[in-house]
């Protein structure tokens, strides 16, 4: 991974980003920057185009309006820049996403082998220490059916990170989950995070957000109403529309 | 590779007179093989093994042959035996629509028999306790419950082999009756043209089929009124 | 039973050489089918489109009419077909449709309509993460569709596929009305030679059958060792 001359750039710059559904705008001028290493957090009710942002920065979803740069890479309609800004984030989905008919450690080597043309044994070896850094690695030949779900998404977490990605995008790791095995997610992440991962995550994980993030991000309605650092935010929210969800997710 | 209207025309007797064959056999064994199929299917879902195998065994060799195999052994094979050509039965299998009915009824019953099983099978468990629940005779809820629910959520599958089976009726030309395919056969032997007759009874074929279809869809629209299935 | 007997005194050799053909035909045609099918099912896989549309009236076609009569037609006028392609590009051929190639070209087109449909079903049945996490992955395209989207399509698809080769396989048996020398069509030679259809018949009969019956629990044997530890109803 070089490092040379990123320092220059912010890993993720949103400027007034637009996203229309139809007649139905989700996103409505989002300003949002985020540095190398920063931990961010964004939440807000449902529908308030929490998902729709993040979808935007790695091209799933096609912005509207707006630019959005990504590690100095602007992010275009064109396959070009989608594959170049794709290289840079990863993604972690709800759904885990693992695909059902390869094993463990195919699920990590698909990527790599298929994409950057690596050959088998270089993936396979990049592949098992990033599934022992999530601590699965003695899982690598089972299949995702046979393992729990906070297995897999753990699995989903490494799979995303045997591209090498300098940013890490989570779209709320843990909703899917029962309660039990969001612990052994929300610790795969914190240590991703304390090795200095750029991260950016949509998540309800209120405790982890306070104690894990730099900034959080508060949207509703397709805009961003409050953002700033994690203690003041939970603390000392400023906007009424914040006050009231705080009041209601952290009963 | 042209299309001769005024021969398509000139022949257009004698193709419709298949399609009403055509549709002759059809409808007779629906008529016949629906009923039949309804018959055997108390036996396949019966407590009684040996009755269960037999159902098993009617549906493995109705379902698991050719219907043309099935129209050979009838028409050809059956006058083989003594039996049946001697017997007063010989009145009714000389005649090839005879064989054909006979053939068709059974190889069209061999579905009919499971698709009331997975008609039977799709019942709500829930209905059935309801309905006995409310003081309903085991023999009530099978014919006032069961039934008209089976035969509901059979009836797209019961559509689907229908259409199939019209169209397989195409193999009755082998045995020497004239329906649709027969007729256009009969036009091309006599005009060297393949695709004028071919195309034309292909055409009236995809009407039928359709008129069918239209036909199931507003059946099943009818029954299904008042219901939403799930 | 003698004359089912190999050799020169009975007509068992004949049999087998019928059911051989049936066979190979039974495999061309549903391989071919199966092909084109999938090349239909991802040309018209969104819907509402005019590729839809296309695929539509394709299968409105091919499903709307008996299999036999395209047999036919294929058999009688299959010559003339091919001359009438090829001459615009100023190729000239003189050919004979043999009833086999009639046989296979019919049954290609007709269960290519009804594979279409059902992988392009199954598809759209793959969940839409999968296409995500490979978007997101940067996965080529030739490698999302060939290792991780068409291999859980046909999965799913799987037990359509066995009914429509069972249904392909007894369709078979039409061609010998254009000609071919298939099990029905030695059955039915052996059957007016010997004066004993009843037999011979039966012998055919028994060998669709077996087919049939053995065909299922045979590709659910497969099919358990496929699914290597997957849950059924998706993960």
């Amino acid at each position: 991974m070089e490092f040379a001359n990123l320092d220059r750039y912010p890993a993720v710059a949103m400027a007034g980003v637009d996203k229309f559904y139809g007649r139905f705008q989700a996103l409505r001028g989002v300003d949002l920057t985020v540095e190398r290493g920063e931990i961010v957090v964004i939440c807000g009710p449902s529908g308030s185009g929490k998902s729709t942002l993040i979808r935007c920065i790695n091209a799933l979803e096609a912005h509207d309006g707006g630019a959005i740069t990504v590690n100095g890479v602007r992010l275009g309609k064109d396959r070009a820049s989608i594959l170049d800004v794709r290289r840079e984030a990863g993604m972690v989905f709800q759904q885990f996403n693992l695909f059902p008919h390869l094993t463990i450690l195919e699920n990590c080597t698909f990527a790599p082998r298929s994409s950057l043309k690596m050959d088998k044994a270089k993936a396979e070896a990049l592949a098992l220490r990033y599934l022992a850094r999530v601590q699965i690695a003695d899982q690598a030949h089972k299949y995702p059916a046979q393992l729990s779900g906070g297995q897999q998404q753990r699995v989903a977490i490494a799979r995303a990170l045997c591209m090498e990605p300098r940013i890490m995008l989570f779209d709320e790791p843990t909703s899917a989950l029962d309660p039990e095995m969001v612990g052994e997610v929300l610790r795969a992440m914190e240590e991703l995070a304390a090795d200095g991962m750029t991260m950016i995550c949509v998540t309800h994980e209120m405790g982890f957000a306070r104690k894990v993030a730099d900034r959080c991000v508060f949207m509703d309605r397709g805009e961003i109403v409050e953002a700033g650092p994690a203690e003041p935010f939970f603390d000392n929210p400023q906007s009424e529309r914040l006050q009231g969800f705080l009041a209601q997710v952290l009963k | 590779m042209q299309f001769d209207f005024a021969l398509a025309y000139d022949n257009m007797p004698a193709l419709l007179s298949g399609a009403w064959m055509t549709l002759l056999v059809t409808f007779t064994v629906m008529a016949i093989g629906g009923p039949l199929g309804l018959l055997v299917s108390f036996a396949r879902m019966s407590r009684h093994r040996g009755l269960a195998l037999f159902g098993a065994a009617y549906v493995a060799i109705c379902r698991g042959a050719p219907s043309l195999i099935l129209l050979y052994l009838i028409y050809n094979g059956l006058a083989q035996l003594d039996l049946v050509r001697e017997g007063w039965l010989w009145l009714l299998f000389q005649h090839a629509f005879f064989c054909v009915v006979v053939a068709f009824s059974l190889n069209h019953s061999g579905y009919v028999v499971e698709i009331m099983r997975g008609g039977m099978e799709a019942v709500p468990a829930g209905l059935i306790e309801a309905a006995a629940a409310l003081g309903l005779s085991p023999r009530q809820v099978l014919w006032k419950v069961k039934l008209p629910m089976a035969i509901r959520y059979g009836m797209k599958a019961y559509q689907t082999e229908s259409l199939i089976f019209m169209k397989s009726t195409a193999a009755v030309s082998a045995v020497t009756l004239t329906d649709l395919t027969a007729a256009a056969n009969e036009i091309f032997y006599l005009t060297y043209d393949p695709f004028t007759p071919i195309l034309t009874a292909g055409f009236i074929y995809w009407v039928i089929n359709n008129a069918m279809r239209f036909g199931f869809e507003w059946l099943d629209r009818r029954l299904n009124r008042h219901l939403t299935l799930a | 039973m003698e004359l089912l007997a190999l050799g020169d005194t009975g007509y068992g050799d004949e049999l087998l050489f019928g059911a051989w053909l049936t066979i190979k035909l039974a495999l061309y045609g549903f391989l071919l089918a199966l092909i084109f099918g999938l090349a239909l099912a991802v040309f018209s896989l969104k819907g509402k489109g005019p590729r839809w549309w296309l695929f539509r009236a394709y299968a409105s076609v091919f499903t709307g009419v008996p299999s036999l009569l395209i047999i036919f037609l294929f058999y009688f006028g299959g010559a003339e077909i091919v001359r009438g392609l090829l001459s615009p590009f100023g190729i000239s051929v003189k050919l004979d449709v043999s009833p086999f190639a009639a046989g296979v070209a019919a049954l290609a087109l007709v269960y290519a309509a009804y594979l279409g449909d059902l992988i392009r079903g199954a598809i759209l049945n793959v969940p839409k993460g999968q296409f995500e996490a490979c978007e997101a992955l940067s996965v080529p395209r030739r490698h999302l569709w060939f290792r991780i989207i068409l291999p859980q399509a046909l999965r799913l698809a799987l037990p359509g596929l066995v009914n429509t080769w069972i249904v392909l396989l007894k369709d078979t048996a039409l061609v010998s009305l254009a000609g071919l020398n298939d099990l029905i069509a030695q059955a039915k030679i052996a059957a007016g030679s010997t004066k004993e259809p009843f037999m011979f018949f039966t012998a055919a009969l028994v060998f669709f059958v077996l087919i049939s019956s053995l065909t299922l629990p045979l590709v659910r044997q497969i099919a358990l060792r496929l699914e290597r530890g997957q849950r059924r109803a998706g993960v």
